[in-house]
């Protein structure tokens, strides 16, 4: 028999990712209520997770849009669709 | 069915998250930069194909993914699971928690520590088949059958490898936070 601890933090993926059945969500949330630091480490990850999506980007070149659409452009231009492969 | 005239105002708008997305998987601006052409012509190419109304970036995505494996990764499709070794649950709480004196706010400051650079180096040092699914998963936002479907395997390898590749990115994060003295006492 798990712990609670364990196995919230078994699921904790599952669970930030809203991925985790009605039984396992339940169990991990009524877990979270009475452990101060199992909530800790949940909020620890999810801000980890926000963090990832926040600084994880770079930014296209600037003539990324223009390169795109001339490439259609040219492909639509062509009567032989297999033109530049 | 989509049409094919359509293709330029339905798309295009991904096209910023699909050059970060193969900056992310090639590493490379210029490689980045061809995968994203590729992928916005098979899709031109292909779009009566697409269904109307269905998931457009999770369409383009699969058709950048299979770019970028077909191109760069053609002798690379062996496994590499034992790469990463063994990680704890927790990496990073954990590590933190025992340089901060486990105060929340002193974690969450380390936390903030970390610009851009950090988060993109730690995301592109790890291998291949961990790195795609935490670049979908936290990055992009996908589903577990999202990811599945556009990598082609099971779900249940889906979650084991964001386990393993959340660690790893972890530890990375941990490594370093140490190299720049970020893991110090607060003042």
């Amino acid at each position: 028999m798990i712990t609670g601890c364990e196995h919230a933090i078994e699921y904790v993926y599952q669970y930030l990712d809203e991925e985790i059945t009605f039984f396992h969500r339940s169990r991990v949330s009524v877990h979270l209520k009475r452990c101060a630091h199992c909530t800790d480490a949940f909020e620890f990850e999810r801000r980890l997770k926000a963090l990832i999506k926040e600084r994880g980007r770079s930014e296209p070149p600037p003539e990324l849009f223009e390169t795109l659409r001339a490439l259609i452009q040219q492909e639509r231009d062509t009567d032989e669709p297999q033109v530049g492969a | 069915m989509a049409d094919q005239v359509d293709f330029e105002r339905d798309a295009m708008e991904f096209a910023p998250q699909l050059y970060s997305a193969a900056l992310r998987m090639t590493r490379n601006p210029a490689d980045a930069e061809d995968v994203v052409q590729e992928t916005y012509l098979k899709a031109y190419r292909a779009y009566d194909t697409f269904t109307a109304g269905t998931n457009l970036k999770a369409w383009l995505y699969r058709i950048l993914t299979n770019t970028y494996i077909n191109k760069y990764r053609k002798d690379q499709r062996r496994p590499s699971e034992v790469e990463l070794g063994e990680l704890q649950d927790l990496y990073l709480f954990k590590r933190m928690g025992e340089h901060s004196g486990a105060t929340q706010s002193a974690e969450e400051d380390m936390l903030d520590a970390f610009v851009d650079e950090d988060i993109i180096e730690a995301l592109e040092t790890l291998p291949d088949n961990f790195r795609m699914p935490v670049l979908m998963a936290d990055v992009e936002g996908f589903s577990y059958k999202e990811i599945a479907d556009m990598l082609d395997i099971p779900i249940g390898t889906v979650m084991s490898r964001l386990h393993r590749g959340r660690k790893a990115l972890q530890r990375k994060l941990w490594n370093l936070a140490e190299a720049r003295g970020l893991t110090g006492t607060t003042q």
